[in-house]
């Protein structure tokens, strides 16, 4: 096992030392092809934290901390497994159904925003086992000493379902995938009711939507400052949704204050899913998979093509992708990745996605042109599924340096203040 | 020379007098030793010194020290000597100077906390009236109703009117059947008469009972006399009641207004960023990376806040009670 | 003659209006008319929220039929089939039983402790009592926290253990004003004339003061109770992980995400229970205090 590690991480340091961002490498890899950066000098340079700030255009190779817990561990029998994860993101029949198989319990705390979750994490208020990080966030919980390297062979998934660019070489912020495994990818646009708003509308306005003072009071954003003012820079017309730009960063905080001003929009998590099918409100922010799950929140009676969702023809939007990390506190290590696999199952993880999440894994056996076929995805929500073309064109919102972070949280403190 | 008593033996001792002269301040004719009633409030202060002095030193050492460079949490300086007054005087600039964003929230929560404990005391004064004065065989019944909203969740009460206020619940359905609005209001989209009124609802009951109180004790016969010298049913409540249920007024006043300056989660439930108080202030920065300093500091800010007419009610009741 | 007349009959009527206005024994109409519309303006929510926990549909502003789902029948959405709305449930339970009586003890101590006891410190202890009673909550749950995370990190975690210290320090207070309260109208008289009867100063109070306080202690027992049922502030920042998240905390939570009339039921079994320690905290007093003439809701409440 321990060879086999080490066999690995040297093709890949080869390639890295071969200019490995992949680029000459078939679509596989598109996930860590030069993603496009264009625009501000972002947190590249003066990069004040002693992190190694990675992109996708500039992937990590990530420093083990130990050893990955042997294969022949035993199952840990009759324990209550620790997930630490949003609220809403699991079926919760797939829960029991793991539940069943394994004869544990689960215990399943929520967090309502990342900087929540992490910050309960890195201060040890909770002690999960499986814990669900967005990807700007693997750096610093490795260099803490925060995540444990995963085991390969407990891990048979990986190879058999998933996208291979997760595994060879491994996606940007963690190469060779020593730590974690996707959960699932979305995207972030505009989600919209079509009986009120048109189809031509929409793709005509695009992020404008949300600013139009046709809908005030019908307007939710998400709460979340990386998320709120990431999109309005795109807005905006400032196309690096990592900008440390005093002044970018300045008119993306006006836009915002616009918007819950004036126009009285509703700082939420969780407009798309609860409220959109509900009427309450008529355009949102909305991550691809809110609105694909919206379908199960609509009242009896309404059809799902009343469900819009806008993202830019040109792929230019943003994108991202979860990911699922075991900590080094947790307690059940080899359930953990038991956990991680029954996930990335074909049958399970797809359950997860079909019947309640709406958050599309990255599994080969998905087809997204069957998406819509399969009755999975309403026609109208076509733009809502992820192809991994998408990933070669869209922004990615990666790590911030220290002072960048401070700049997007003075904003963001503004925004809150209300002024 | 104490006369000696040898034949009463339920007679206090020649020793136990003394003592009970000696100790002129304790209670008269027993004897307690001196450690005695002192060691009752033994483990109440210990708690409390525990719970609230030591957390409070805990504040002081997070808003003076400073963040730690990943994660950017809290690093709290336990040395007075080390202490950084940077982000203290961050905080307090961004009240005046600026883009002052802090200014607004707390120019808020002073309107609303006023705003709220008026409509509190003048709803009521007037409710505390009736009941303690007029309401005759229903007193018991009155009484009770008055009370419930204590054994009710404060939660539950301001998520009921969340759910009335929603844009199909009943308020809306109630103002647009009767034609007083067009159509259905957004009563949760910022707007500052739902906070005001939210506080109220929540708070009025700690008005109503020390008013009661007051108002039940006044004995008739002084009303009575007041209308004996001629004065009017005006007069006779401007110069007997109000000033007799002043301390009630200025109890209640207290009890009410100082625990909504810290209040937080009616704005969360009733209203947005636009009618944000110093409470979400705080909430918001002991949630967020980075910002542990500053919630330090904007706690100790909000105690100075609340302490001043705590002081001053204190030194009132002190006066009040050494002048009766 | 008529014009007379006419006058004499507005005259009339005027001094009729203004006797009627000067009457000191008129009904009260007015003052009658708020306390009414106060009444229903503070309850009437709170029973519609109540009914609507029996919503057929989700949504808890709209009716849409009577159902016991939200209770019983969804098999994971209802408030007794979703286990973490069952296990806050415990955790309410849980947390405020503890609280409230190892407040009440310390604080009857405190109470008797200060009245007898004359000196500065006893008025510097006042004074820090009277503080945590009026002092925002928030002030003392952001405090504990930072309390809990910085300097006491591998002493105290945040959870169960944390909740109850917060709580009871918060909580203290309560039993400390109504039993003092008591307190004053009971003079040293029977632990004197007890010690007279050859108690020693212990046994006098066992014996013969706190049977007279013991209406007062249950008092405070049943408001502390109801309060710390109720409270969220302090126990949503020094919760851990899901287990230790009471019913309050759930509500807060689903309040200002998407509740379901799920979190109408669970606020009804909050109110349920607060209601049934009221009541048997009030029968219990009625049957000991029967016979000294105090034994009206009214006095119970005045406590």
């Amino acid at each position: 096992m321990a060879e086999r590690h080490h066999r690995k991480m040297d093709r890949r340091s080869f390639m890295r030392r071969a200019g490995g961002t992949a680029l000459a490498l078939p679509t596989a890899s598109a996930i860590l092809a030069a993603c496009s950066k264009p625009g501000s000098t972002g947190d590249a340079t003066g990069s004040s934290g002693p992190v190694d700030v990675a992109r996708p255009g500039d992937p990590v190779t990530l420093p083990l901390n130990g050893e990955p817990i042997p294969t022949d561990t035993p199952i840990e029998a009759g324990a209550t497994l620790q997930v630490y994860n949003w609220s809403d993101y699991f079926y919760r029949k797939v829960l029991a159904e793991f539940e069943e198989q394994y004869d544990v319990k689960i215990e399943w705390t929520t967090f309502n925003n990342m900087e929540e979750g992490i910050q309960k994490l890195v201060a040890g208020q909770v002690k999960p086992d499986v814990f669900f990080p967005t990807t700007d966030y693997i750096s610093r919980l490795v260099q803490t000493d925060l995540l444990q390297p995963l085991n390969h062979d407990l891990l048979p998934n990986m190879a058999n379902n998933v996208w291979p660019s997760f595994s060879e070489p491994g996606p940007w912020y963690d190469q060779g995938w020593q730590y974690t495994v996707p959960y699932v990818i979305y995207t972030t646009g505009v989600a919209y009711r079509r009986d009120h708003i048109d189809d031509s509308l929409a793709q005509e306005k695009g992020y404008e939507l949300l600013w139009d003072p046709e809908y005030t009071g019908k307007i939710s954003y998400y709460d979340s400052y990386r998320d709120a003012l990431g999109m309005a820079m795109l807005r905006n017309g400032d196309l690096d949704p990592n900008s440390g730009d005093p002044a970018v960063i300045d008119r993306a905080r006006e836009a915002v204050s616009e918007l819950v001003g004036p126009l009285q929009g509703k700082l939420t998590i969780n407009g798309t899913y609860a409220k959109l099918p509900e009427d309450e409100y008529y355009v949102t922010q909305a991550w691809s998979g809110d609105i694909v799950g919206a379908q199960w929140y609509l009242p009896r009676g309404t059809g799902t093509d009343v469900l819009g969702y806008w993202y830019p023809d040109d792929n230019k939007g943003l994108i991202g992708n979860d990911t699922m990390v075991i900590p080094t506190t947790a307690q059940n290590p080899r359930l953990a990745h038991e956990f991680l696999n029954f996930f990335l199952d074909k049958k399970w993880g797809y359950e997860n996605f079909v019947n309640y999440n709406g958050y599309q894994p990255p599994f080969t056996t998905i087809e997204p042109d069957t998406l819509i076929s399969e009755k999975v995805v309403p026609p109208s929500l076509n733009r809502a599924i992820v192809t991994e073309e998408m990933f070669t064109k869209a922004y990615v919102q990666g790590q911030l340096s220290a002072d960048v972070d401070d700049l997007w949280l003075d904003a963001w403190d503004q925004i809150q203040a209300g002024s | 020379m104490a006369a000696t008593s040898t034949s009463d033996p339920p007679a206090p001792t020649r020793r136990q007098k003394k003592k009970a002269k000696a100790s002129a301040n304790e209670a008269s004719g027993a004897w307690y030793p001196r450690w005695y009633w002192p060691s009752f409030t033994v483990p109440g202060i210990v708690w409390l010194a525990l719970l609230f002095l030591l957390p409070f030193f805990t504040v002081l050492s997070v808003a003076f020290g400073t963040v730690d460079p990943i994660f950017r949490q809290p690093l709290p300086v336990y040395q007075p000597w080390w202490w950084s007054f940077a982000t203290f005087n961050e905080t307090l600039s961004k009240f005046y100077a600026g883009d002052a964003i802090y200014q607004g929230p707390l120019i808020r929560t002073f309107a609303y906390v006023f705003a709220a404990s008026f409509i509190c005391l003048v709803v009521g004064y007037a409710v505390a009236y009736y009941a303690a004065r007029y309401a005759g065989k229903y007193r018991v019944l009155v009484l009770i109703l008055l009370i419930s909203p204590f054994w009710i969740s404060y939660l539950m009460r301001i998520y009921a009117w969340q759910s009335l206020l929603q844009p199909d619940g009943y308020v809306n359905d109630i103002l647009t059947g009767l034609h007083i609005v067009g159509e259905p209001v957004n009563w949760l989209a910022g707007k500052h008469i739902t906070v005001i009124l939210g506080l109220v609802y929540g708070y009025i009951p700690f008005m109503i009972l020390p008013l009661f109180g007051s108002l039940d004790r006044i004995n008739q016969s002084m009303l009575e006399a007041g209308r004996d010298l001629g004065g009017s049913p005006f007069e006779t409540f401007r110069r007997v009641t109000l000033p007799l249920s002043r301390p009630a007024i200025l109890a209640g006043l207290v009890i009410v207004s100082l625990p909504m300056f810290g209040d937080y989660y009616t704005n969360n439930l009733l209203g947005t960023t636009q009618t944000s108080m110093f409470g979400n202030l705080i909430d918001n920065a002991v949630t967020q990376a980075g910002r542990g300093p500053e919630a330090g500091s904007l706690v100790i800010i909000l105690m100075i806040i609340v302490i001043v007419p705590m002081l001053y009610y204190l030194h009132e009741t002190k006066r009040a009670a050494a002048a009766r | 003659m008529s014009e007379m007349g006419a006058t004499a009959g507005t005259a009339a009527e005027a001094t009729k209006r203004q006797s009627w206005f000067k009457n000191p024994w008129r009904k009260p109409y007015f003052l009658e008319g708020v306390t009414v519309l106060y009444l229903l303006w503070s309850l009437v929510p709170v029973v519609i929220a109540v009914i609507f926990s029996f919503n057929g549909g989700r949504s808890r502003s709209a009716w849409q039929g009577f159902s016991l789902r939200w209770w019983t029948a969804d098999p994971f959405d209802s408030l007794f089939h979703n286990p973490s709305l069952r296990q806050a449930m415990i955790q309410t339970f849980k947390l405020s039983s503890v609280a409230s009586v190892v407040a009440v003890v310390l604080g009857t101590l405190f109470a008797i402790g200060i009245d007898r006891w004359h000196g500065r410190p006893a008025r510097g202890a006042n004074f820090t009592m009277l503080l945590s009673f009026v002092v925002p909550e928030i002030i003392l749950g952001v405090s504990l926290f930072l309390l809990f995370t910085q300097l006491l990190k591998n002493t105290v975690t945040l959870g169960t253990g944390a909740q109850w210290l917060g709580l009871i320090a918060f909580q203290i207070s309560y039993p400390v004003i109504i039993v003092r309260a008591r307190l004053l109208t009971i003079g040293p008289e029977y632990e004197e004339a007890a010690m007279d009867l050859g108690a020693t100063p212990t046994q006098a109070i066992r014996k013969a003061l706190l049977p007279l306080l013991f209406p007062a202690i249950l008092a405070s027992f049943a408001v502390t109770f109801a309060d710390t049922v109720d409270d969220f502030v302090t126990v949503r920042y020094l919760s851990g992980k899901a287990d230790s998240e009471p019913l309050s905390v759930k509500i807060y939570g689903a309040a200002r995400a998407s509740p379901t009339p799920a979190v109408n039921a669970a606020a009804t079994v909050m109110l349920i229970a607060t209601l049934l320690v009221i009541v048997v905290g009030y029968l219990i007093y009625r049957r000991i205090s029967r016979g000294t003439g105090d034994s009206d809701v009214g006095s119970f409440a005045q406590l």
